[in-house]
């Protein structure tokens, strides 16, 4: 095995867990509000970039900033159809609502696009870096940045800005939030476009990796639930750390033991983590950090 | 001068049972009104309804007009944003934002409240220790501080109307003497406040309407000078009725 070039893959895949997830942190840490539509809305967003590609042949660099659009308003979308389970954190009915709209989508998808493996083609993907020992692509180094830059900028939001502060006034309380005069369903619209717009963007970014289906949507949603309560459910920061340690436990078991049983055993692990530390995944309040 | 407050037929009941019902209610501008009663007299569950806010979800009628305005149908937001603002019993300051986020988080709403805002300046003048403490975040704050930080972002909110549930719960009682004190003195400044109170020697040295509530009801009300002989007012709360 070659260890340098398993942990530098443990690197990139752990950058896509974690852009992959961290809408959904977002959400679940300031709105308490979980979407199980999540892996589908990454299926749309490579789907509408590849899309966009191929009907229209607009550049990869043109479809990506689209695909986000289109993210951003699927996630408003649903936050206007389930307005009012948003705002009584109604969780039991959200997840089964998130549930059906992602097999909506899925749905749509399969209609739209057909049942093919598709692939969304990013020029930056043939072009390999590094030398004999370790490589990787320059979509690799564009993911891994992407993250960094999306996490990094989430947290100056978050603790930094205006904005900031009310996502943090409506996730720790939000009738006071409604004395300091703050209106709570904007907030709650804003999260949940970034949620769409986060997903759609990670799917631009490591869709590329390999080929694409409209039923790719399970193992995302999967992972972004293992990493997110890796995390200490809804810690911004939690999420990068358990995205990065999540990728490379999977390029290191993938390659000591077998592909074939990644997911299972990461779920085994995940249980693991529950049983053991049950206490610690609560972020409570303190998500931001 | 504003903040006029004039009540009429306010119900407001839980599940089936009427907490609150009260005929009239008027809290004249620039005073301090206070209303005491007893632990569960519905003194909370009628100040929370002026401001039409609720951590539970009663039902209220009735007719709530602020300088004129008919206030009746306006949401607890849009209330704070239009100048009452409540400093709820309890949790009232977020204790993850910081003590100067607190206090620069309701600001942007004050524009057209009309009352007077307080900068952050004059803010800290008036509580020098939430200025030692601005970088803290309220989860580290003491029970007196963030009463200070809870009735401070409150005036940021440029009030005409302050609505004060119990500021004094739970603090020692050299501070709610200096609580109430700094109340008084916004008042003389023209603030016009309905305070809630259990602490009723307190209250009385610094209100000039005293209302007194028993089972959701006012049983009695007026001037500070005239209520302080009430025999019922001597007997339930200045330790009176012994002799
Ligand atoms: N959330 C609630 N649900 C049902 N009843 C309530 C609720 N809150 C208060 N009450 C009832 O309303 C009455 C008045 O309570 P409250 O307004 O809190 O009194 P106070 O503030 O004077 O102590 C009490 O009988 C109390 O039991
Ligand atoms: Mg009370």
């Amino acid at each position: 095995m070659n260890v340098a070039q398993q942990f530098a893959n443990g690197i990139i895949i752990g950058h896509a867990y974690a852009l992959v997830a961290v809408g959904w942190t977002l959400l679940l840490g300031a709105a308490r509000l979980v979407n199980f539509g999540h892996g589908q809305m990454y299926m749309m967003g490579a789907f509408v970039a590849w899309w966009l590609m191929s009907a229209t042949g607009l550049p990869y660099a043109a479809a990506v900033p689209l695909a986000v659009l289109v993210g951003a308003l699927l996630g408003a979308l649903m936050q206007r159809l389930f307005l009012r389970l948003t705002l009584s954190q109604d969780l039991v009915n959200l997840m089964i609502a998130t549930l059906g709209f992602g097999q909506i989508l899925q749905g749509a998808a399969g209609l739209a696009f057909g049942a093919k493996p598709e692939r969304l083609t990013s020029p930056l993907q043939a072009i390999t870096l590094g030398g004999a020992r370790v490589s990787c692509s320059a979509q690799d180094v564009l993911l891994v940045g992407a993250t960094i830059v999306v996490f990094l900028g989430l947290h100056w939001v978050l603790r930094r800005s205006r904005f900031g502060a009310a996502v943090r006034m409506v996730a720790e309380d939000p009738p006071l939030a409604a004395l300091y005069g703050l209106r709570v369903a904007p907030v709650y619209l804003a999260i949940f476009a970034f949620e769409g717009a986060a997903v759609a963007f990670a799917a631009t970014l490591v869709a590329p990796r390999t080929p694409i289906l409209t039923s790719i949507g399970f193992e995302q949603v999967v992972m972004t639930f293992v990493v997110v309560v890796l995390g200490g459910i809804g810690s911004v920061g939690g999420s990068y750390v358990a995205g990065l340690l999540l990728g490379l436990y999977t390029a290191f078991f993938s390659a000591l033991v077998s592909p074939a049983y990644t997911t299972a055993s990461v779920f085994a692990l995940l249980i693991v983590v529950m049983v053991v530390r049950p206490g610690k995944l609560a972020a409570s309040g303190g998500f931001a950090r | 001068m504003s903040g006029r407050l004039e009540i009429r037929d306010l119900r407001v009941a839980y599940d089936r049972a009427i907490a609150v019902s009260v005929d009239h209610l008027g809290v004249a501008p620039g005073t301090l009104a206070t209303v005491i009663g007893a632990n569960g007299a519905g003194k909370s569950t009628l100040i929370n309804a002026i401001a039409n806010w609720s951590r539970a979800a009663p039902r209220l009628s009735g007719a709530i007009t602020v300088d004129g305005e008919d206030f009746s149908r306006v949401s607890a937001c849009d209330r704070a944003r239009r100048g009452v603002v409540l400093v709820p019993e309890g949790r009232g300051v977020f204790m993850g934002l910081t003590v100067e986020e607190n206090l620069r988080a309701g600001v942007g709403a004050a524009r057209g409240a009309g009352g007077r805002a307080y900068a952050l300046a004059e803010i800290y003048d008036l509580f020098p220790r939430l200025y030692e403490r601005r970088r803290n975040v309220g989860a580290a704050l003491s029970g007196g501080e963030r009463q200070m930080l809870a009735i401070a972002r409150a005036l940021r909110m440029a009030p005409r109307l302050l609505l004060l549930d119990e500021p004094s719960i739970g603090l020692a009682p050299r501070l709610v003497a200096l609580l109430l004190a700094t109340i008084r003195t916004l008042v003389d400044g023209g603030l016009t406040v309905l305070l809630v109170e259990q602490n009723v020697v307190a209250a009385l040295e610094v209100t000039d309407v005293l209302y007194l509530l028993e089972r959701g009801r006012l049983i009695a009300g007026g001037t500070v000078a005239a209520m302080r002989d009430d025999p019922r007012i001597i007997a339930s709360y200045l330790g009176g009725g012994h002799g």
